[in-house]
């Protein structure tokens, strides 16, 4: 509690140092804008460039820590002083803010956006409450395989276009001493069962999100069987190892590593080179029948504080960081997709990327953690957390997941 | 006061009493003092008491749930694990850095140069818990320093997964808590040993007294009031343990190491239940409070005894 006072003080003596105006030429307002992405401040420089002249600045605020962040925001709405433009969390998160009218609307910036092509119609979804939008997306994440090219060569694999070949490429590791795969029991331990069940059943997968599906549903069993066998088999590196996951890619302790595309930057950051050292792919459908490979997308919210003293000037900023120019700044310095798809990028791995999950083929779905309540989401990441250390009988883990979420669906159904 | 000046004081009925002439500055001398403590203390505590019956995500208005928070805390058994590994760290903090740091003390005392043997123990002290769990964390992980020493030595444990398994995970914390607290303590109990008079000693070494006898009959007695604190610190410390936790474990893996402050702290701000939190919080808060007071009840009417 005492974090929080100091937190809100803390927001307070910043906004007072500031100073707002309500009017004047949005290019010539400086927004206080605050993120838990404080490794991203270069980047976020580089988008002052870029807006220079066209659209606000930026005054940039970084956390290091998700939670204190978290707490942070919600405390500075308690205060008069609310963040002109903040980022946050699709789902649940943004849901509670929308309740509360803490964010301003933006379903004209999007009506424009969707007609001039700078975003898609199904992005749009992540940010509709009773059929207005909130916020406009910061960024988007593909969830990837990526791979080490020189493991696959010395072991003389391809890459797997069906669920059958990649299950054979993973034995083939196995059988030559190499781990297949990483895994995580803490933050990431959640991503193996939303890629397995969204490429066996997506509805099933869609389901779990508004109850209309049980946790000790059929294909939900089906595919935590999946993952236990996987697990069984050795196909993951043990998850008391804590080096870092682009380290353990980059040295070959793991062939191959489910991410989304930040990982990216991450490799990069090793002097691993896209196409050369590493690639990625996406992984194809448990269920080879399905129409559509299922792609796991991840969207952040770049939000604007109802009500903040240049709440006009962050519409503007959102309206203009939608647009090809910003997002192809962005895609740029920071070396990731973006969610516009008329924007460059120029990684060409990342742009094939872009092209395979925005096309036809691809169905884009939400990621568990932004798809599931935050409720049910605490206990599942538990139960996950608890299933990829000890790889016991699922059933016990599923069922305590579906009391959660039995719980949550009674209060809120 | 002379005897008939306080007499008639009695004597005049309640509130005609000769006011201090003061009164009124001494207010102005007060109220900071008082104001401060009142806001930093005493309004986030009621607070929090009141948040703690309410269901708050914290944002809009919190509702007023009654005890729900409650019947909800010690019907989870994530709670009752959090609980009893409270109080390994409890047990296991007296008796690893206050034991350890009562025997680095003693075999120290009196030696020549003892500061520099002291001194290694004492460095740890000096970096936060979080680095401590890092440290640690290389140390214990699976296939890490602790792992491949021991099957280097072809030394059994080499295949125990020290951090993943409970209540394994939480012994280790408590072992590598040790390495950082053993110092201070050793400390502490440093100068409890320089003080006490050297007569007594040398009598009851003239006695015939020696060694073990020695510390148990005469030394331990005589250094009860230091042990008093450091065990009193070492309780309310042990029962407060986040950051060695948080940095290593983050509670996991599901939930097998989670202690009372890790709970109090995940509830409110990574499940955003302020209310639960909250209820953790205070529940935590009158243990700890109950747990000083009793403990320092019991010893100090000890030693008035003596």
């Amino acid at each position: 509690m005492a974090t929080a006072v100091l937190a809100s003080a803390a927001l307070a003596l910043t906004a007072c140092s500031g100073g707002g105006d309500g009017g004047g030429d949005p290019a010539e307002t400086t927004l206080s804008f605050f993120t838990d992405k404080a490794a991203w401040e270069s980047s976020f420089d580089d988008m002052n460039d870029a807006s220079d002249g066209v659209a606000p600045q930026l005054d940039f605020t970084g956390y290091s820590d998700p939670t204190a962040y978290d707490a942070f925001i919600k405390q500075s709405f308690r205060t008069n002083e609310r963040p002109d433009l903040f980022t946050w969390h699709t789902g649940d998160q943004l849901a509670e803010l929308v309740d509360q009218g803490l964010v301003a609307e933006t379903t004209d910036i999007w009506d424009e956006a969707i007609a001039d092509g700078y975003v898609t119609e199904e992005l749009a979804e992540n940010y509709t409450y009773e059929g207005a939008q909130y916020c406009v997306p910061m960024n988007v994440v593909y969830w990837v395989m990526y791979y080490n090219t020189q493991v696959f060569e010395d072991n003389g694999l391809d890459v797997p276009t069906t669920w059958e070949e990649f299950i054979d490429v993973a034995d083939t590791l196995v059988a030559n001493g190499v781990t297949p795969l990483h895994q995580m029991n803490i933050i990431f331990e959640f991503v193996w069962f939303q890629a397995i069940l969204a490429g066996l059943d997506p509805d099933a997968y869609d389901g779990l999100s508004d109850g209309s599906v049980s946790y000790t549903d059929p294909p939900v069993v089906e595919a935590m069987e999946i993952w236990h066998q996987m697990q069984s088999d050795g196909y993951f590196i043990d998850p008391g190892v804590e080096t870092d996951p682009q380290v353990l890619l980059q040295s070959g302790d793991v062939a191959m590593a489910y991410f989304g595309t930040f990982f990216t930057g991450q490799l990069n950051d090793l002097d691993m080179v896209s196409g050369e050292d590493y690639g990625s792919f996406l992984l194809p459908a448990v269920d080879g029948d399905l129409p559509q490979t299922p792609v796991i997308v991840e969207t952040g919210p770049l939000c604007v504080g109802a009500d903040s003293d240049n709440e006009e000037a962050a519409l503007a900023y959102s309206q203009w960081w939608m647009t090809t120019d910003a997002q192809s700044a962005w895609s740029e310095s920071r070396g990731d997709v973006s969610f516009n798809p008329e924007a460059t990028v120029t990684d060409e791995g990342l742009a094939e990327i872009t092209t395979q999950a925005t096309s036809d083929d691809s169905l884009q779905m939400r990621r568990y953690l932004e798809a599931t309540p935050n409720e049910i989401y605490t206990v599942a990441s538990e139960e996950f957390g608890a299933f990829v250390t000890n790889n016991d009988d699922p059933t016990g883990h599923l069922q305590a997941i579906q009391d959660a979420a039995d719980a949550y669906w009674a209060d809120n159904s | 006061m002379s005897a008939p000046t306080a007499r008639r004081a009695e004597l005049l009925p309640r509130g005609n009493k000769p006011k201090n002439p003061y009164w009124t500055s001494s207010i102005g001398f007060v109220a900071p003092g008082v104001l401060l403590v009142a806001v930093v203390l005493y309004l986030p505590f009621i607070w929090t008491s009141w948040i703690s019956l309410t269901e708050y995500n914290g944002l809009g208005d919190p509702e007023f749930v009654g005890i729900d928070n409650f019947t909800a805390m010690f019907a989870d058994p994530g709670f009752l694990v959090s609980l009893r590994n409270t109080l390994f760290w409890v047990i296991g903090t007296i008796l690893l850095p206050v034991g350890l740091g009562l025997l680095i003390a003693v075999l120290s005392h009196g030696m020549p140069n003892a500061t520099w043997f002291r001194l290694p123990f004492l460095i740890p002290y000096a970096i936060s818990g979080v680095a401590v769990g890092v440290i640690w964390s290389f140390v214990l992980q699976t296939n890490g320093a602790l792992s491949q020493a021991l099957s280097f030595l072809h030394l059994p444990g080499a295949d125990l997964r020290w951090l993943l398994d409970g209540p394994l995970n939480t012994v280790m914390m408590i072992l590598a808590a040790s390495w950082q607290g053993a110092g201070v303590n050793a400390l502490l109990f440093g100068i409890g040993l320089q003080s006490i008079p050297k007569e007594p000693i040398e009598a009851a070494r003239v006695d015939g007294a020696s060694g073990f006898t020695l510390f148990r009959t005469m030394t331990w007695p005589m250094l009860a009031p230091l042990t008093t604190v450091v065990v009193g610190l070492a309780i309310v410390g042990s029962l407060k343990t986040f950051d060695v936790v948080w940095a290593m474990t983050q509670g996991g893996p599901g939930r097998v190491s989670e202690t009372l402050a890790l709970t109090m702290y995940k509830e409110t701000f990574v499940n955003n239940d302020y209310g639960l939190g909250a209820a953790v919080a205070l529940f935590l808060t009158v243990i700890t409070v109950l747990a000083s007071i009793l403990y320092l009840r019991r010893q100090l009417a000890d030693s008035r005894a003596m």
